[in-house]
């Protein structure tokens, strides 16, 4: 018998069903009477002033109810309290293409869409930045006036002694490396539904109720009161199924808002469902990144310092970015013990969709230019690439020198078992030709130690109620996406009462009837919502135990709960008594109700009878709760949970970013063979460990570890938002090319367990750690099979090809458009010429640069 | 993005929908798998009056064996059924090959072999939405008068890429194509023009009805290698068909043919001069794919740089020709 | 644009409709009929959420015309479910991992029935290649290959068992 009755072992999600047979409610599956629907109009250039709108003419179309625009909403917001940039339509500039100018609320999307042809729009264009580093120099013409050269933020940091370390370096690398834009592409396109009730006292619009594909509901009903100008109390945001978020949900997305606003404006339930294009366009995905690496290694391999430069390429606008630019910089540290470490981080404004958060945020494009680097490195002092690793372990329990606290560390065990399944030590640099191995490592963070606003409430917060039929009901805040963090939460519940899994159920996500929890992002749904409902368990255990022991006669410490039984430790359980729970249970299944016995429905003549008996070995689980609401009167308990204060990291500027209560740990090697004539890189196998502390739900952690990977290998290989002068090329699942089943390869996933001594039953997060490891791991062993080593990120073939050719010095071809990607300088541009100068063509009736609207919207095909 | 409304006809005989095509010529799009009109009208790219629905006419499915060798395919063939077709394979498995490689499994339950040869020809700049082609001021080929790849220039540049039609051309296809005035047969190659825009010869009243392989043509080794970033949904962003017949280690007959690359399929001329009459080897390989690659020109209307898609033509042919002239 | 009657049979039901020409049959399920199991997940047939079955054989209802299909059979994942339990690639799907937020699975129900009526024991390249019209963003398919040969053992067992 293990320790545990329901945690460890493979479940399947509690929703599961509602997935496999479709019945299961997304956002987008939602509708209300008299719903309509809400359609945004988009700049259709990337920086303008906005003269005047012109809405007239679309008002006046059959079947629209409003027109909606900037001056409706003037408030601004922006998911940090230190970016609140944005409207719920631009007010007097658009930042981007794509960027919010007006929405048409009408009976019908058709319509809608007809309308918004119909709004006639006058701009002022101005002039654009598109790379980042020359928006850095910017003097007129700003993305935001109140940031000169549109930088967002920039930070510098140095902990130890940075120039130290390089003067006790023995062998020192530097180099650029860019990673190119890559978003969620969740495949449930953002939804929101907006209605509002009216208030039977004033007999006005009264309070709003807003569902919403989100992983923040919290912040969302923060953010709608600010914008809205209600109170927080009257506005329920209700998260339905989620369909992926991946940080793309994280934050609060421009249809969120404006489909509160149009829903005020037409006085009726409004709900948006974004385009794929308008998904690609609301973004929130990682930044294209130019990392400028410096690392110093003695012979012995051990790191004295590091040293970076990151610049991000951030958008028209704030949105997470401060927090990016700062984890960039933070979870340098907590992976390998680095005494010295440097770090310049600028976030920079771009006319272009905003940047945010997306799986491993902020780690993922310097860890890949990070383990290239140490693999570099490795090559150059001929040390084994995993050994170097080895040489470089934390010994905790410890604080980084960048101020963070590192207590459970599975990176050893999982760098040993990926080496040993992988076959390392026999494979590596045996392989035929064209084939190799690379490994590569990552962490990331269980939660932010610091929440983004900033206070001291608990983080998560859970109800647990149970009634007089023995079901136990968990309210909780925690957003589920996709996850499993419903699964999580009852798993957790179930293990601490000692019930079965089916008695819990769980009500999420919604702010009128769960407790707040922060949201679904930096992996902290695990650690602090499971630790809140942890303890909320224990507080209604406590109650139930105290009346369980009065009824048996003894002290509720000599008390046991599981298998749905409460007993006293120690005395086995007798097989008997066990026959006699399943006979309880085919009558609870044939439904013989046979009486009541202090208000509980009792199933055939057994309770009646044991309760006839008097104190027992043992009760079961509904008698005791039986027991516990006529002892205590309502059974609840609550919990919360709010990181430890040692967890809260250093004291320098920006320091309130890195900080997590647990970091998890990845180590990966990939196998992959690449094709010299064509540059195609094939994934063969990925061995990817994972110390995730504990696995609650081994089949979950798989799933999260090979996602993980497998999101780390599209970004690797094949996806990359491509731009051209602010035009976003590829708006779709066609060409944003994220892997098909075919090229996906075997993922093997293992799972490590160094049990974090905060962690709930000792787990800590397994859902984005993984990633970051996946794209050197892929790189590095690139280098293993061909000798190229790719400073820029996705490897695709034109750029592996590339960098094979110049190798052999074979006949120079501009395979890149001039960009090499060993030693990349600059982002790449999709080639051709866009004579974009802010008026285009004048022949279609809907072209921007036409002044007077024609009589019709019709095209000459 | 809805589609824009129209009147739908659901003809049942190919005689009424030539009549419907000849009643509303200009102003009607034929619909057979949809899997690329339906997109496209919902980027606005097409608003048609009227949509003509060819999936109720029987006659124009099915594959047809002649007792000659030779075969016809009938324009609204599913491309799944040309890929298992038990027959095509053995005689024309270029074209199996080539079949099973477009798009998906799915779409190739949909998408039909005429619907292949018609596919409208593609670029990133045109290929989009009606608020993104707003943002880029329209292009030469929909609405606007400048060509983005080819600035300057007059002509659109658009690629072709279908998958089947390259192993068509080289298996020296005809198509039959019916109008007002009954039905013509021409050589596949010449239903292409070269230019984006008009990318094809049919007049608006006219439907291609089927699909004719010679008899000659069957039995040849066929090979088909196709440029993607993914190993499936996607277009082709580079494609080359080979066929070749060699007769005691020497090559008879061979063809060559590429998509993807320009604005229509093409066969590589006098690659078969090249391969005729000798022994394949690396060397003569690399020379084809040479001459393939001159006859490549694409340009950034796709995914990755038109140099490396013009390289992997030269791969790819070399590949394609030894793959054929092996065993 | 006038609508028109329309007839058509899902699941094994025959619904009489007055539908516009320009509906697509996935509009049609999701808002005629309420069966929003299938899923919008793109705008250019790509990414397969949408997937139904058309006389069985597997197609995107986001591209096909909804009065293009009159007189033929039409299969939605809620017609999966076998006289109201989980049919076996349902259940194992859930005990697998095969689903996570779930949005693609209905497409991914539709793929896999289609490819197991066809192929009652396929390769894991069949598997493969059948599964690449469909995009997932969370699974990396992994955790599927081995929910389908759960399935696959299940039904031949004529008994879903996990693990």
């Amino acid at each position: 018998m293990s320790d545990f009755s329901i945690i460890g072992k493979p479940t399947a999600m509690i929703d599961a069903a509602e997935k496999t047979t479709g019945g299961g409610k997304y956002t987008d599956d939602l509708s209300v009477p008299g719903m309509l629907i809400g359609k945004i109009l988009h700049s259709p250039y990337p920086h303008a002033r906005i003269k005047s709108i012109d809405a007239s003419r679309a008002e006046k179309l059959d079947g629209v109810v409003a027109v909606v625009i900037g001056s409706d909403a003037p408030n601004p917001y922006g998911i940090l309290p230190v970016g609140h940039d944005e409207h719920a339509l631009a007010l007097d500039k658009v930042r981007y293409v794509g960027d919010n100018v007006a929405c048409v609320v009408a009976l019908s999307e058709a319509v809608a869409e007809k309308a918004l042809e119909l709004i006639n729009v006058e701009y002022e264009v101005l002039p654009a930045y598109f790379d980042p580093e020359e928006s850095m120099k910017a003097q007129t013409d700003l993305i935001h006036d109140n940031k000169p050269g549109n930088l967002e933020k920039d930070y510098h940091h140095a902990f130890g002694n940075p120039d130290e370390g390089f003067a006790e370096a023995d062998h020192v690398a530097e180099a650029r490396f860019i990673a190119n834009e890559v978003t969620h592409a969740a495949m449930e396109p953002h939804s929101t539904l907006a209605s509002f009730e009216l208030n039977p006292h004033t007999g006005k619009l009264g309070r709003l109720t807003v569902w919403s594909s989100t992983q923040v509901p919290y912040y969302l009903q923060h953010k709608l009161s600010l914008v809205l100008d209600m109170p927080m109390a009257q506005i329920r945001v209700i998260k339905p199924l989620v369909g992926g978020g991946f940080g793309g949900k994280s934050e609060v997305i421009p249809l969120e808002i404006i489909a509160a606003v149009a829903a005020r404006k037409a006085q009726a339930p409004v709900k948006i469902t974004y385009t794929r294009e308008e998904v690609f366009w609301a973004h929130r995905g990682r930044p294209r990144t130019i990392i400028d690496l410096k690392t110093g290694i003695k012979n012995d391999g051990s790191i004295t310092c590091v040293k970076a430069r990151v610049v991000q390429d951030g958008g028209g606008y704030c949105s997470y970015g401060v927090v990016t630019i700062l984890y960039s910089g933070a979870l340098l540290g907590a992976l390998y013990d680095i005494p010295n470490i440097q770090y310049d981080g600028y976030r920079v404004l771009t006319n272009k969709p905003a940047c945010g958060a997306m799986r491993g945020h902020g780690t993922v494009n310097v860890r890949f230019a990070f383990e290239s680097q140490l693999d570099e490195l490795a090559a150059t002092i001929g040390m084994d690439p995993a050994e170097i690793r080895q040489r470089n372990l934390l010994k905790p329990p410890c604080i980084t020198v960048n101020g963070l606290r590192v207590q459970s560390y599975g990176l050893p065990e999982c760098i040993e078992k990926t080496v040993e399944r992988s076959g390392w030590k026999q494979r590596k640099g045996k392989l035929p030709k064209g084939r190799g191995l690379g490994i590569a490592c990552s962490h990331y963070v269980s939660g932010a130690a610091n929440s983004i606003i900033r206070s001291d409430m608990p983080h998560s917060t859970v109800n647990i109620k149970i009634d007089r039929d023995g079901g136990v009901v968990v309210y909780t805040g925690a957003s589920e996406i996709g996850q499993g963090s419903d699964t999580m939460t009852a798993q957790v519940a179930a293990e601490v009462l000692g019930c079965s899994l089916a008695r819990v159920r769980v009500i999420a996500a919604d702010t009128d009837l769960t407790p707040i929890d922060i949201g679904s992002y930096s992996s902290r749904v695990t650690f602090m919502a499971g630790n809140a409902t942890l303890r909320a368990a224990e507080d209604v255990k406590k109650r139930i135990a105290a009346a369980a022991a009065k009824k048996m006669n003894c002290a509720t410490e000599d008390l046991a709960f599981r298998d749905d039984l409460v007993f006293k430790k120690g005395s086995a359980l007798p097989v008997v008594k066990k026959d006699q729970i399943e006979e309880a249970e085919v009558t609870q299944a044939g439904a013989s109700v046979s009486g009541r016995v202090e208000g509980q429905i009792l199933r055939g003549s057994l309770q009646q009878k044991r309760k006839e008996e008097g104190p027992k070995e043992w009760m079961t689980f509904e008698e005791a709760v039986v027991a516990a609401i006529d002892f205590h009167g309502a059974l609840t308990g609550t919990g919360s949970y709010a990181p430890p204060q040692e967890a809260r990291g250093g004291k320098h500027k920006g320091a309130g970013v890195g900080p997590s209560p647990a970091y998890s740990y990845s180590a990966q090697v990939a196998e992959v063979s690449v094709d010299e004539d064509t540059g195609e890189v094939t994934v063969h196998k990925v061995w990817a460990a994972h110390d995730c502390g504990r696995a609650l739900n081994p089949v979950s952690v798989e799933g999260q570890i090979i996602g993980s990977v497998w999101m780390g290998m599209g970004q690797a290989l094949t996806e990359e938002m491509v731009w051209k002068d602010g035009m976003l090329m590829n708006p779709g699942m066609l060409e944003y090319r994220s892997p098909s089943a075919v090229e996906s390869p075997e993922v093997e996933p293992i799972i490590v367990e160094s049990i974090d001594p905060e962690g709930p039953f000792g787990a800590k997060e397994c859902s984005e750690g993984s990633l970051a490891a996946t794209i050197p791991a892929i790189s590095n062993a690139i280098y293993d099979a061909v000798g190229v080593r790719l400073h820029e990120c996705p490897f695709t073939p034109e750029r592996v090809l590339a960098a094979v050719r110049a190798k052999r010095k074979d006949k120079a071809l501009n395979l890149t458009e001039g960009v090499d990607p060993t030693a990349p300088a600059r982002f790449r541009e999709h080639g051709g010429a866009l004579c974009f100068n802010g008026k285009g063509p004048q022949r279609h009736a809907l072209d921007p640069a036409r002044r007077e609207a024609p009589a019709t919207a019709r095209g000459t095909d | 993005m809805s589609l824009p409304q129209f009147r739908l006809l659901r003809p049942r005989s190919t005689e009424e929908a030539v009549s419907f095509l000849a009643k509303h010529a200009g102003n009607i799009r034929v619909l057979a798998g949809g899997t690329d009109l339906i997109p496209s009208m919902r980027q606005k790219l097409f608003e048609p009056e009227y949509v003509l629905d060819l999936r109720g006419i029987a006659e124009l499915r099915g594959i047809r064996p002649k007792s000659d060798g030779a075969a016809e395919i009938g324009a609204s063939t599913t491309l799944s059924a040309i890929e298992k077709s038990a027959y095509l394979r053995r005689h024309y498995p270029v074209l199996t090959e080539a079949a099973a490689t477009v798009a998906s499994p799915v779409l190739r339950n949909m998408g039909t072999i005429g619907g292949n040869i018609c596919l409208d020809t593609r670029c990133l700049w045109y290929n989009q939405s009606l608020t993104w082609r707003k943002g880029c001021g329209f292009c030469i080929k929909k609405d606007g008068d400048l060509c983005h790849v080819a600035p300057g220039g007059t002509k659109c540049w658009a690629a072709f890429s279908g998958d089947t039609p390259p192993a068509l051309l080289c298996l020296n296809a005809a198509i039959e194509i019916a109008g007002p005035n009954g039905t013509r047969r021409i050589p596949l190659q010449e239903f292409y023009t070269g230019d984006g825009v008009n990318y094809r010869r049919l007049l608006p009243n006219e439907l291609v009805t089927s699909v004719f392989l010679p008899a000659e043509s069957a039995g040849y080794r066929g090979v088909y290698r196709k440029l993607r970033v993914r190993g499936s949904i996607d277009y082709p962003l580079a494609g080359v068909a080979v066929v070749m017949k060699r007769s005691s280690g020497q090559v008879t007959d061979a063809r060559i043919a590429m998509t993807a690359v320009n604005p229509a399929p093409l066969l590589v001329r006098r690659a078969g001069e090249m391969l005729i009459g000798k022994t394949v080897d690396e060397a003569l390989a690399e020379a084809v794919g040479d001459l393939a690659a001159r006859t490549a020109k694409p340009l950034t209307t796709s995914a990755l740089t038109p140099e490396y898609r013009r390289e992997m033509i030269r791969v790819f042919t070399k590949r394609a020709v030894l793959a054929a002239a092996s065993n | 644009m006038k609508k028109e009657l329309v007839e058509l049979k899902i699941n094994g039901r025959t619904h009489e409709l007055a539908i516009e020409p320009s509906a697509l049959l996935l509009d049609v399920l999701r808002q005629d009929l309420g069966l929003t199991g299938s899923k919008r997940g793109c705008d250019e047939s790509s990414c397969g959420a949408c997937t139904v079955l058309v006389d069985g054989v597997a197609m995107m209802s986001c591209t096909l015309l909804a009065a293009t299909c009159q007189e033929q059979e039409i299969t939605t994942v809620e017609g999966v479910t076998e006289h109201g339990s989980l049919a076996a690639i349902q259940k194992a799907y859930g005990d697998w991992g095969g689903a996570q937020c779930g949005f693609c699975t209905p497409g991914f129900m539709m793929t896999v029935k289609s490819l197991l009526a066809e192929n009652p024991d396929p390769s894991e390249a069949e598997v493969r290649s059948a599964l690449s019209s469909n995009l997932c963003r969370c699974t990396g398919y992994s955790q599927m290959y081995e929910a389908i040969r759960a399935a696959i053992a299940a039904e031949r067992q004529g008994a879903p068992s996990p693990q």
